[in-house]
C-alpha cells in the first residue's frame, strides 16, 4: 500500500543536483524556487519511483511539513464528515488551500493546527452563496401603465429601476468600479483586457488539467480513502451524468457569448448572481445606446443559461426574462419572445414577482394574432377575477371581445390606447383587421363616404395614410373628388376588400409558438 | 388463477371477444370482488409463467393447437399478473393516502406491458381478429392509469418542473401529461395495426378502428391536442377500404359522430359540426341521458349560429343542467336584451369556458342585437298610404329609419354600458349586421339614415 505523495516524502529539504533537470511540475502553481527545492528533496525518500528509477518524464514531488500532513489527515477523518459535502469536494478544497499556501509562500507560516477543515470552509462558502442569492436588490420593476400608445422597451427598462438609487449608467464611473472595466475608451485597451482574460483562462484550464492528472495518479495508487471515492469521481468525469446540485459560478467577466451546453458547465465559466446583476445593467445600457439586437439577444441567452445552471429562481430571473421578452417584442423576434413567455408563465406561477398582468395581456393579444381558439379558451379558463381587473388584461380582453363581435369601431379605439408594449403585438394583426373592417364598411354603406370618416374609424394617423392603404389594395378606382373633399365609393370596393380580407385571414405566420 | 383461466378457456371456446376481454380487466367483476387479489396471491414471480402454461393445458389438453399462440397468451397473462400486483399496490397506497414512490407510474408501466404483449400477439398474427376487444380493454385502462400516474407526479413534484441539468432556460419543457401523451402514442400503434390489417374484411381487425379512434379522441382532448384528432379524422376519411360507418357497432358510431362533431365545432365549422352532432343525437340511446346532454351542449350553440334558432323549453326540460346554462341566454336573445345577454354570458362564463362553448355563445349576441334592431324597425310603423293607392293596397313598412333611433334603442338595451356609446359605434354594429346578412339594406352615413330592404326582407328568416 502506497501513501499519498505528500505523506511519502520526507520533510527534509536538501538540494540534489542530479535531478535538477526534472522540469515536470504538475499541479501546483508554486513559485519556481520552491518547487525546485521540493523536487530535489527526493533522495532521502523511502520509496519514490522518481528517485529510484529515473523515467523520461519523471514526476515531481513536493514535501510537506508534519503540520500539513496532519491537517490533511484530519480532513479525511470520518469524524470530520459533514453530510452533504462529498469527498471529492473536500479533496478539491484541500488542494486549493494547500496550493494557495504554496503559492503565497505561507506553507510554513500557516497555523495548520487551527485552520478550519476544508469541509467547514465549504460549508461556510455555501452559506455565503445562499445568502448572496437571496438578497433582494431593490429592483422590483413596477410598470405603471403609460398613456403612450407604443412604448419602447427602453422605457420599460428604465422604469424597472428603483427610482431612489440612480441606475449604474447614470452614476459616474468611480461610483461603479466595474464600469471602467466594461466599456473601453480605446480598442487597444479592449484588446489588452481581452488578452489578459484569455491568459487567465488558459491558465485556469491548464490548472484544471493538472488537477485531473494528479487525481488519476492518486487513484492508481490505491489510496486508503480512494476506494469509495473512485466511483463518484468517474461520474464527475463523465459528461453524460448531469450534476444534481446547482453550479456555483466564479466567473467575473460581465459579457459572455452564448454557447449551447453539451456537458456540465465549469464554474469558472459561469457568472454568479452579483455579476449577473451587473451584466443586466450593462446590457440595458448597451441596448439603449447601441440598439444592437444581435448582440443583446446573444448576451441575454447566455445570461439565462447562467441563471439556469445555478438554479437561480427569484425576482431577478423574472426580470431578465421580462426584459428579454420586451426587447424581442420590440424587434419582432417572435421565436425568442415566445420562449421567454413560456418561461415567464411558469415563473409567475411561483409568485416570484415581476409583472404578470402585462405579460398575460401580451399572451391574450398573441392568441388573437394567431387565431388560436383552443389556447384562448385555455387562457380564459385560467383567468381570475383579480386578473380581469388589471388594466392591461382588461384592455386585451376588450380587444378580443370587440373583434369577436365585429365591433371594429371599438377595436380601433382600443388600438390607439394600448398599454405597455401591446401595440407591437397588435401591429401584427392590425392590417388584417383593417381589411375586415373595410369589407364591413364597403358592404354596409350605400353612399360615398368622406375619407376622413374611414381614417377615423380605422385608426389611421392621417387621411394620407388611409388613402395609401386603400390604394395599396388596388382601390384607386374608389376615390372621387380631390383635396379635402376626397370621398370613397363603397359599392366599388365590396368585392375588392372582401377578397383581400379572406386572403389576410387565411394564413397566420406562427414562429416558435409552444 | 384457475378461475380466470377457466373463463378465458370458455371465452376461447365460444370465440367471444368481449368475454375474453373481461378476463383481462384490471377491475374485478361485481360478483367476485376479490378476484384480482386472489389471482395475485395464487402464484409468484418465479412460478407465474409455468403456472399459467400449466393452467392453459399441455399436450393433448392444450387450449391452443399452436405453440406460438400459447406462448403469446402466456406472455399476456404473465404481464397481466405483474400488472395486477402493481395496480393493487397502487390502489392500496391510494386508499391509505400514503404514496411511497411512484406507484401509479409503476402500475402504468406494468399495464403498458400487457398492452404491448397484446399488440405483439396481434402483429405476429397469433391472435385471431375476434380477440380485439382485449385491446379495447388494454387501451381503455392504459388511459385511466396514465391519468392517475400523471396526477400523482404533479401532486408530488408540483406543476412546474425546473431544469436540473444543461438546459438554457430555468423551466424545463418536461410535460405534466407525460404518461397520457405516451398513452396517445401506444393507442396510435394499435390504430395503425388495425388500419393496416390486410385480412379479408369479415375477419379483419379494421372493425376495431372506430373504438380506438374514439379512445384517441378522448385522450387528445384531455391533453389539449385536438389537432392530433384532426389528423385521425383525415386518416379515416382517406382510408377508402374501410367499411361504411353504419356497419360498425352503434356504440362506436355514436361516440365517433360526437367527437367528430365537437372537433368541427371547435374548428368553427358549424355546419359539419351540426350534421355530425345531429347524427349522434339520433343514434344515441334514449336513456343515455348523460351522453345526450353532452351532445346537446355543443349542438345547441351550433344550431343558434347556423339557423338562429333557440332551444325550446321542451327540449331543455329533461336536462336541468342544460336549462340552467342556456335558458337565460335564450331569453335575452329573444327579447333583444343586450345588457341581460352580457350579464348572463358573464355569469356562466366559467362553465362555458370549461365546456369550450364560450367563444361560440358569445356570437349569439349578434342575434340578440338583430332582434333589437328588428323591434326598432317594427315600431317605426308603416308608410302613410299614398294618394291614388287603392284602399285595400297592402301596407308598406317604413324603410328609411334614422340612425338616432337605432342608437337610442341600443343605448337603452345596453343599460349602464350604453351610456358612453357613440353613434359611430352603432353605425359600425349595423354595418356588421349587414355584412353578416342578418339585416338587408344599407347605411346612408351623410343623411344619418338606414335604408332597409322592402317587401318583408329586411331581416331574413324572421318574417319581416
Amino acid at each position: 500500500m502506497s501513501l499519498p505523495p505528500w505523506r511519502q516524502v520526507q520533510p527534509v529539504q536538501t538540494m540534489h543536483t542530479a535531478y535538477n533537470t526534472v522540469g515536470a511540475r504538475r499541479g501546483f502553481e508554486a513559485p519556481q524556487a520552491i518547487t525546485h527545492t521540493h523536487m530535489a528533496s527526493t533522495t532521502n525518500s523511502m520509496s519514490l519511483s522518481a528517485s529510484s528509477e529515473p523515467k523520461p518524464v519523471p514526476r515531481a514531488k513536493m514535501t510537506w511539513s508534519q503540520d500539513v500532513r496532519d491537517y490533511v489527515q484530519r480532513s479525511f477523518d470520518t469524524d470530520a464528515y459533514i453530510p452533504g459535502i462529498e469527498r471529492e469536494e473536500v479533496e478539491k478544497k484541500l488542494k486549493s488551500i494547500i496550493n494557495n499556501a504554496a503559492e503565497t509562500d505561507t506553507l510554513l507560516t500557516t497555523n495548520w493546527a487551527e485552520l478550519p477543515l476544508p469541509q467547514k470552509l465549504i460549508q461556510e462558502d455555501r452559506k455565503l452563496a445562499l445568502a448572496r442569492n437571496s438578497v433582494v436588490y431593490g429592483q422590483g420593476s413596477s410598470l405603471t401603465s403609460n398613456a403612450d400608445r407604443k412604448r419602447k422597451s427602453n422605457d420599460a427598462l428604465s422604469e424597472g429601476q428603483d427610482r431612489r438609487s440612480p441606475p449604474p449608467w447614470r452614476q459616474t464611473s468611480n461610483q461603479n468600479p466595474l464600469e471602467d472595466r466594461l466599456t473601453f475608451a480605446t480598442q487597444e485597451q479592449a484588446d489588452r483586457l481581452d488578452k489578459r482574460q484569455r491568459k487567465l483562462h488558459d491558465k485556469s484550464s491548464k490548472y484544471q488539467n493538472d488537477l485531473e492528472r494528479r487525481k488519476q495518479r492518486f487513484q492508481s495508487g490505491k489510496l486508503p480513502w480512494s476506494s469509495d471515492g473512485s466511483e463518484s469521481r468517474r461520474a464527475e468525469n463523465n459528461p453524460d451524468i448531469v450534476p444534481q446540485g446547482p453550479v456555483i459560478g466564479t466567473c467575473q467577466t460581465l459579457e459572455k457569448r452564448y454557447l449551447r451546453l453539451t456537458s456540465a458547465p465549469k464554474p469558472e465559466a459561469v457568472r454568479p448572481l452579483p455579476v449577473l446583476r451587473k451584466t443586466l445593467d450593462l446590457l440595458k445600457k448597451k441596448w439603449k445606446e447601441e440598439n444592437n439586437y444581435g448582440y443583446v439577444c446573444d448576451q441575454f441567452k447566455s445570461l439565462r443559461q447562467d441563471l439556469t445552471v445555478q438554479h437561480i429562481k427569484e425576482e431577478f430571473t423574472v426580470n431578465v426574462y421580462e426584459i428579454h421578452a420586451r426587447i424581442a417584442l420590440e424587434k419582432g423576434d417572435m421565436g425568442e419572445y415566445n420562449q421567454c413567455q413560456t418561461q415567464l408563465r411558469a415563473l409567475y406561477s411561483q409568485n416570484l414577482g415581476g409583472n404578470p398582468p402585462e405579460f398575460l395581456a401580451y399572451r391574450i393579444l398573441y392568441f388573437i394574432h394567431t387565431n388560436n381558439r383552443t389556447s384562448m379558451n385555455d387562457v380564459l379558463a385560467d383567468l381570475t377575477a383579480t386578473d380581469k381587473q388589471q388594466p392591461a388584461v382588461a384592455h386585451a380582453l376588450k380587444v378580443r371581445s370587440a373583434l369577436a363581435l365585429g365591433n371594429y369601431h371599438k377595436f380601433f379605439q382600443l388600438y390607439l390606447d394600448t398599454p405597455n408594449m401591446g401595440a407591437y403585438l397588435m401591429d401584427m394583426f392590425i392590417q388584417r383587421e383593417r381589411l375586415a373592417a373595410m369589407a364591413n364598411i364597403m358592404k354596409g354603406h350605400g353612399s360615398s363616404l368622406r375619407i376622413r370618416y374611414i381614417t377615423e374609424e380605422l385608426g389611421f394617423e392621417s387621411d394620407h395614410e388611409c388613402a395609401q392603404f386603400i390604394s395599396d389594395f388596388g382601390g384607386d378606382g374608389l376615390f372621387t373628388g380631390t383635396g379635402d373633399g376626397v370621398r370613397v365609393n363603397p359599392k366599388l370596393g365590396v368585392v375588392l376588400f372582401e377578397s383581400a380580407r379572406a386572403a389576410a385571414f387565411r394564413k397566420v405566420d406562427i414562429k416558435g409558438q409552444i | 388463477m384457475d378461475r380466470i383461466i377457466e373463463e378465458f378457456k370458455r371465452a376461447q371456446h365460444d370465440s367471444s371477444g368481449y368475454d375474453l376481454a373481461a378476463t383481462l380487466s384490471p377491475i374485478p367483476p361485481l360478483d367476485d370482488g376479490g378476484r384480482l387479489y386472489a389471482f395475485s396471491k395464487s402464484t409468484n414471480n418465479y412460478a407465474v409463467a409455468g403456472d399459467i402454461r400449466d393452467a392453459l393445458g399441455r399436450g393433448r389438453n392444450a387450449t391452443f393447437s399452436s405453440r406460438a399462440e400459447t406462448d403469446a397468451w402466456v406472455d399476456v397473462f404473465v404481464a397481466y399478473w405483474k400488472a395486477v400486483g402493481d395496480i393493487l399496490n397502487a390502489e392500496e397506497a391510494q386508499n391509505r393516502r400514503k404514496f411511497i414512490g411512484n406507484e401509479w407510474t409503476t402500475a402504468y408501466d406494468a399495464w403498458k406491458d400487457v398492452v404491448n404483449a397484446l399488440i405483439k400477439g396481434h402483429a405476429a398474427g397469433h391472435f385471431p381478429a375476434w380477440t380485439i376487444p382485449c385491446l379495447y380493454t388494454g387501451g381503455r385502462y392504459l388511459r385511466v392509469f396514465a391519468i392517475k400516474a400523471d396526477k400523482q407526479t404533479t401532486d408530488t413534484q408540483g406543476k412546474v418542473a425546473f431544469t436540473d441539468g444543461l438546459g438554457d432556460d430555468v423551466v424545463s419543457s418536461a410535460n405534466k401529461n407525460e404518461k397520457l401523451e405516451d398513452t396517445a402514442r401506444q393507442l396510435m400503434r394499435i390504430f395503425s395495426l388495425f388500419l393496416g390489417d390486410r385480412s379479408p374484411i369479415e375477419d379483419s381487425r379494421k372493425w376495431g378502428i372506430y373504438y380506438i379512434a374514439n379512445l384517441l379522441f378522448k385522450t387528445h382532448f384531455k391533453i389539449n391536442s385536438i389537432n392530433l384528432s384532426k389528423n385521425i379524422l383525415r386518416t379515416l376519411h382517406a382510408q377508402s377500404d374501410l367499411p361504411a360507418l353504419e356497419r360498425f357497432p352503434k356504440a362506436h358510431q355514436t361516440t365517433f359522430k360526437y367527437y367528430a362533431g365537437v372537433i368541427f365545432f371547435l374548428d368553427e365549422d358549424y355546419i359539419k359540426a351540426e350534421n355530425y352532432l345531429t347524427d349522434a343525437l339520433v343514434l344515441c340511446h334514449k336513456d343515455a341521458k348523460k351522453n345526450r346532454e353532452l351532445i346537446l351542449t355543443y349542438l345547441i350553440p351550433c344550431h343558434l349560429l347556423t339557423t338562429h334558432t333557440l332551444p325550446t323549453s321542451a327540449l331543455l326540460g329533461p336536462y336541468p343542467r342544460l336549462e340552467a346554462l342556456f335558458q337565460p341566454l335564450a331569453m335575452c336573445i329573444k327579447r333583444g336584451d343586450l345588457a341581460g345577454y352580457d350579464a348572463a354570458l358573464a355569469s356562466g362564463e366559467a362553465e362555458f369556458v370549461k365546456r369550450r362553448i364560450y367563444l361560440t355563445l358569445e356570437r349569439g349576441r349578434d342575434i340578440a342585437l338583430r332582434n333589437l334592431l328588428r323591434k326598432v324597425y317594427l315600431s317605426a310603423g308603416y308608410e302613410p298610404p299614398k294618394e291614388g293607392d287603392p284602399p285595400d293596397a297592402p301596407k308598406v313598412r317604413k324603410s328609411r329609419i334614422a340612425l338616432v333611433d337605432f342608437h337610442a334603442a341600443v343605448r337603452l338595451s345596453m343599460g349602464k354600458d350604453g351610456e358612453s356609446l357613440d353613434q359611430e359605434e352603432v353605425e359600425c354594429l349595423m354595418a356588421n349586421m349587414i355584412y353578416k346578412n342578418l339585416m338587408k339594406g344599407y347605411i346612408s352615413h351623410d343623411h344619418g339614415k338606414v335604408v332597409l330592404q322592402k317587401g318583408d326582407k329586411a331581416f331574413p328568416g324572421t318574417g319581416v
